[in-house]
């Protein structure tokens, strides 16, 4: 019995598939899958097993003592403070921000929901020097701020900025499609049943945001951990000060500690590998609910 | 359901506020002026590319050596980048204590920027702590041939060498490869012939392939296979030998002397409180010990006795020229790498309008 002959007898269960039999030929089909797979494997794969690779040339014991190291749990610990701090912030002013602009009217709206989207197209490197001209000392805030001994760049805060301003518009553009779903409705009902302003929101509107709330989250984290650019540029790099995990990679790649950058490289991934199943699940979640 | 959520967010606030509290950053923002003797002072060193395999030898000795002398522990926090990018960095608000970089150009940004205000070149040979000289870097058995200036300029070869936008090494490059043509070590250019020597410039940079943004990038690419020659700091093909690469080093018949100084910013100690272990660090790289360091790490000493000590392993050159040649760092900056300079239009003759 041929391959072709089989897999016609059997039935196919999900909806895409069936629409891809019918609309192709069953080699054809296979070819199709084929080359899903092969561009997968190379643009994701192969570059994932290089650095599983780096990571174990000189043995399985090489990537942890090379993340132990004091220097490297501290990139990875402010890593994941400025991630974890912009994720709070965003979850609190994200929230707001999507509410007001789909239930409220007012002038410069529209501007105001356009400006939100800029985080999209400006490369972080742009966004640090940025940064730099407001808050650097010739910038516009910077003489004002060391008369006051505020420092901003080249410190923590202005790395929590720049990841602030990268990681803005994932939860707003997360909640907004969903608030303007939900409607009104529920919400005059609410009210009408006595409910005051934070019981409707609590009650009413924000269960039936939750599942995007967590997917804004996780996608709000996974960039905040992954962000480069603009940490190097408006922290300075500055070991065991302003490093954080991908600034140290780069640290390492230039001392060539191959095993330690790879390593690092390596966790950042895997990290990043467990927020994209697990958005993955939070999406399917919400989408059938 | 309504009741899962909160009690996910509490738990999600307190992780936040429980790593928020106990990392390292959490009191990053303000600068600490304590310094007694016997809680830690730090001192933060901006530093250019290359010498951070020398100076992770020479911060363990300077420590042990205050220590000693104070009983004051020093903490360093260093930061590695291209010259010029950590000359701006300075300028902009980056309070390093002590600055080494590549060439004089970026101390005097910031002494323009006002943060260095004594006398820096009173410092032990004009406060220059290290000398380099400009040679290629060819793969092992020097498939091309690659012997000196002439060579690096023949079409099709492919050439690394940083950007000079960011990187001092860079500057050191061009101004190397073109006084050697001046200077008649250029076959086909005469001496003294300022056309010749900058179609000689464009012809090199014709062949350039990637141009990064510090001298250390740049070889760690060569070392990924990228490109045929690299031309560089002599220290970085010598400390990339040391790290088991199996490149070869050339050394041309003329280049500039690198001289690469250090200088302590005033601005940032008397902020810091740090004045005297920065000065005492400065000095400490002046003695012969630490320019011992200097010199097992690539780089070429201007300490005779160090030097002489050294001589097998750094050959003497044909035709050694120094910055004064082109007038000074603040004549060449103009000359060459202002908006209209000798590079600038270079640059631009190959990239195309």
């Amino acid at each position: 019995m041929t391959a072709q002959a089989r897999s016609a007898g059997q039935p196919i269960v999900t909806a895409g598939g069936r629409a891809m039999t019918r609309g192709l030929g069953h080699w054809r089909r296979r070819v199709l899958i084929a080359l899903v797979w092969l561009y997968a494997a190379f643009l994701i794969l192969a570059p994932l097993a290089a650095l599983v690779r780096g990571a174990l040339a000189q043995g399985v014991g090489a990537p942890i003592a090379a993340l132990s190291q004091p220097d490297v749990r501290g990139a990875f610990l402010l890593t994941l403070q400025t991630a974890l701090v912009s994720v709070a912030v965003h979850a609190v002013f994200g929230t707001l921000v999507a509410w007001v602009l789909v239930r409220q009217y007012f002038r410069g709206q529209r501007w105001l929901s356009a400006l939100i989207d800029l985080p999209f197209a400006v490369s972080a490197v742009v966004v640090g020097y940025m940064l730099l001209l407001i808050f650097g000392r010739n910038g516009l805030l910077g003489p004002w701020l060391s008369r006051l001994g505020i420092q901003i760049a080249f410190a923590w805060p202005g790395m929590l900025l720049a990841t602030l301003f990268v990681t803005l518009p994932f939860m707003i553009r997360e909640l907004m499609p969903l608030l303007e779903a939900l409607g009104r409705e529920p919400e005059q009902a609410a009210a009408t049943l006595g409910a005051n302003g934070w019981q409707t929101f609590w009650l009413v509107t924000f269960p039936a945001l939750r599942w995007g709330f967590l997917y804004g989250l996780a996608l709000t984290l996974a960039r905040a951990l992954g962000e480069f650019g603009a940490v190097l540029i408006i922290g300075g790099g500055i070991q065991g000060r302003t490093e954080t995990a991908t600034v140290f990679i780069y640290r390492a790649l230039d001392e060539r500690q191959y095993v330690g950058a790879y390593s690092a490289a390596l966790l950042l991934g895997l990290v990043s590998l467990g927020l994209v199943v697990g958005i993955d699940y939070l999406r399917r979640r919400y989408e059938q609910p | 359901m309504t009741k899962l959520l909160p009690r996910w967010l509490l738990l999600a606030v307190s992780l936040v506020l429980a790593v928020s509290c106990s990392g390292p950053a959490g009191s990053a923002g303000t600068a600490s002026s304590v310094s007694g003797a016997d809680e830690p002072i730090r001192l933060i060193l901006g530093a250019y590319t290359t010498p951070r395999e020398a100076y992770g030898q020479l911060i363990p000795l300077f420590q042990a050596a205050w220590k000693a002398e104070t009983g004051q522990d020093v903490v360093f926090e260093e930061s590695y980048l291209g010259s010029g990018a950590q000359s701006r960095a300075v300028v902009e608000g980056f309070e390093a204590d002590v600055v080494a970089l590549s060439l004089e150009a970026d101390i005097i940004r910031i002494v323009n920027a006002g943060l260095i205000t004594h006398d820096w070149h009173a410092a032990p040979y004009n406060g220059m702590v290290s000398n380099s000289i400009v040679t290629f870097g060819v793969r092992a058995g020097n498939p091309e041939n690659i012997q000196d200036w002439t060579d690096v300029a023949r079409p099709g070869l492919e050439v690394l060498t940083p950007n000079p936008q960011t990187s001092g090494g860079a500057m050191w490059n061009i101004l190397s490869l073109y006084g050697a043509a001046l200077r008649g070590y250029v076959d086909g250019v005469p001496a003294g012939n300022q056309a010749a020597a900058q179609s000689f410039l464009e012809a090199v940079l014709a062949n350039v392939t990637v141009m990064d943004k510090g001298a250390r990038e740049s070889i760690t690419n060569y070392e990924q296979g990228v490109g045929e020659v690299i031309i560089t700091y002599e220290n970085e093909i010598l400390v990339g030998q040391q790290s088991g690469q199996t490149y070869e080093l050339v050394i041309p018949r003329s280049s500039i002397l690198i001289e690469n100084p250090v200088a302590v910013v005033d601005s940032s100690v008397d902020r810091h409180g740090t004045r005297a272990v920065a000065e005492a660090f400065v000095d400490f790289l002046f003695t012969s010990q630490a320019q011992t360091i200097f010199a097992d790490h690539g780089l070429r000493t201007p300490d005779a006795a160090v030097a002489a000590a050294t001589a097998a392993r750094y050959p003497p050159i044909a035709d050694l020229f120094t910055i004064e040649y082109f007038g000074g760092w603040e004549q060449a900056t103009g000359d060459f790498f202002s908006e209209s300079g000798l590079y600038s239009r270079a640059i631009s003759a190959v990239q195309g309008p």
